[in-house]
Parts: structure tokens; C-alpha cells; sequence
């Protein structure tokens, strides 16, 4: 069953679909204007304070900085594709990814009033994402559950 | 735990999450992971339905070891090749976290999203002495 999926370039990728009332061009401001970053992309409640910053273009640096009075933390990259509003595509490093570079890609299908948002996370960047991927990953991993299942 | 075990602790589990993933990398390898998921094998066995020579599937079967994805014992005279599934747990712990990361981010996103739409409903007049 795996077979058929292994010849292509895939590694362990993570997707998150979501439909989102809003259209294309909304949401893909709210990835990319530094003002609106702020207000939803920290994932630390503690945070008294976010800054973001954006160079939006392919090979411009963004980053994000939360700090809270104890801490700061960070979560920087450098977008590789720039599509309004189709498409984003970003390589991510910050503590989520123990600080290995990563990449992201958002995609934004819009769907009359509504937009669905796909979001792809590879721990190893290629330069081919094909559909399926996470498919013929989880298919491994179930092989692997069985297979430890058998051993215990 | 002091806070530098904790770092050095988090730095090597990361450093073989990067050997894992990089070992998953390769079609071949993965083909190979695949086969021992079903039972433990020698060497001979995994590498028979490959079109390459023993010598190529040994290099990849070096690399599944020194990640600590298969792991080589002796039977005799044979090496028996198993999965360790520990090593893989942790890919799947990674997987797990970085998915709950985004569901969360989405919600906060949509959670702004219906803010911003409340905000423009109550009109730009409104907006003209908003708060912000």
C-alpha cells in the first residue's frame, strides 16, 4: 500500500485544512501586515508584548518577537513564494521547530463567500509538494502501530 | 532538572528528530522501514525486492541505523534488521505538536477575523474615534 507512495520526494508533513469565513485577500493580510500578525499569531498568552516585521517579497525576512516580562521568544524565516492571494510560502525556525528551519506553505482556495485555507508544514524543505503526502506518511506510521503493537 | 539539562536535553532530541527525518527523506529507506514494520528481516531479505545492489541498500541501511530508526542484532551468522519504534514516536510527537500549534493559531485567526468584521459593522464614523 506504501509502495506505490514511496517513490515520490516526500517527507513527514504536517496539514491543517480549514474553510474560513472571509475571503482570500483577507486572510492573506492577516499572514502578512505586520499590524495584524500581532493579534493572532502568538501563541503565548503570557505575552505582554508582540512585534512583527515584514520584508514581503520573495528572500524578505519576517519575524515575530513575543515577550513577556520574564522571556522573549521569536520565530523568524524568509518567504519563498509571495502570491496574493493565492499563495505564501515561508521557511519558519523558532522554538515550535526546536530552531530547525522549516517550511510553510498556506494556500487560499476561495469558495464563494468563504475561503478554504490549506496549511502544509515540512520539517525538511523540497521543492515538490505533491498531494497525498501526509497520506502515504500515515500509512507508515499505521504500519508502525501495528508492528509495536505485535511487540508488547 | 536545571534549565541547561533541560536545553541540552531538548538540543539532542532535536538533533535525533533531525537524523530521523533525514533518514525518512529517501524513498528507498522509507521502502525499507516499511518492510521491517511487517517483521524483523536480515539484511539479504530487505534488500531482495530492491533494483540495486546489495552495497547500495547497505549504505541506506547504515544511515536507518546510525539514526537509530532500524536497529541490527546477530542471529548466528545472520544480522537481523528491526524497527526500533521508540524513534519513531518521536516523529509522531513532533507531528502532533505542530498540528495542535496551527488548529490553535486557525482559532485565534478566526477569533480576529469575526473581531475585525464586529469592528467594521459598527461604521466608519465610529472608526473615526475609535480607540486604536
Amino acid at each position: 500500500m506504501v509502495r506505490g507512495d514511496t517513490t515520490g520526494p516526500t517527507v513527514p508533513t504536517v496539514q491543517v485544512r480549514r474553510r474560513v469565513r472571509a475571503t482570500a485577500e483577507q486572510i492573506f493580510d492577516l499572514w502578512t501586515k505586520p499590524d495584524l500578525m500581532v493579534r493572532w499569531m502568538s501563541p503565548y498568552p503570557g505575552a505582554v508584548d508582540c512585534k512583527a516585521s515584514c520584508d514581503l517579497r520573495p528572500g524578505g525576512a519576517f519575524s515575530l518577537v513575543m515577550s513577556s516580562e520574564q522571556s522573549s521568544r521569536e520565530v523568524s524565516g524568509t518567504y519563498v513564494e509571495v502570491d496574493r492571494p493565492r499563495k505564501l510560502v515561508f521557511t519558519w525556525i523558532g522554538p515550535l521547530t526546536n530552531n530547525v528551519n522549516t517550511l510553510v506553505t498556506v494556500e487560499l482556495h476561495p469558495r464563494g463567500d468563504e475561503t478554504d485555507l490549506v496549511l502544509t508544514h515540512e520539517r525538511l524543505p523540497t521543492p515538490a509538494i505533491v498531494e497525498g503526502h501526509t497520506r502515504g506518511w500515515a500509512n507508515i506510521l499505521d504500519h508502525l502501530a501495528d508492528a509495536a503493537s505485535k511487540d508488547f | 532538572m536545571t534549565e541547561i539539562e533541560a536545553r541540552k536535553e531538548a538540543a539532542s532530541r532535536s538533533a535525533r528528530l533531525d537524523a530521523v527525518f533525514a533518514a525518512l527523506a529517501d524513498p528507498t529507506r522509507r521502502a525499507i522501514i516499511e518492510r521491517l514494520s511487517r517483521s524483523e528481516a536480515r539484511v539479504t531479505e530487505v534488500a531482495e525486492p530492491f533494483n540495486m545492489s546489495l552495497n547500495a541498500v547497505s549504505k541506506h541501511i547504515r544511515v536507518l541505523e546510525a539514526s537509530g530508526v532500524v536497529e541490527r542484532h546477530r542471529k548466528g551468522r545472520d544480522h537481523i534488521l528491526s524497527i526500533n519504534t521508540r524513534s519513531l514516536d518521536e516523529v509522531d510527537g513532533w507531528i502532533e505538536r505542530t498540528r495542535r500549534y496551527w488548529e490553535q493559531r486557525l482559532d485565534a485567526m478566526e477569533r480576529l477575523l469575526r473581531e475585525l468584521k464586529k469592528d467594521h459593522k459598527l461604521g466608519r464614523k465610529d472608526r473615526r474615534h475609535g480607540s486604536r
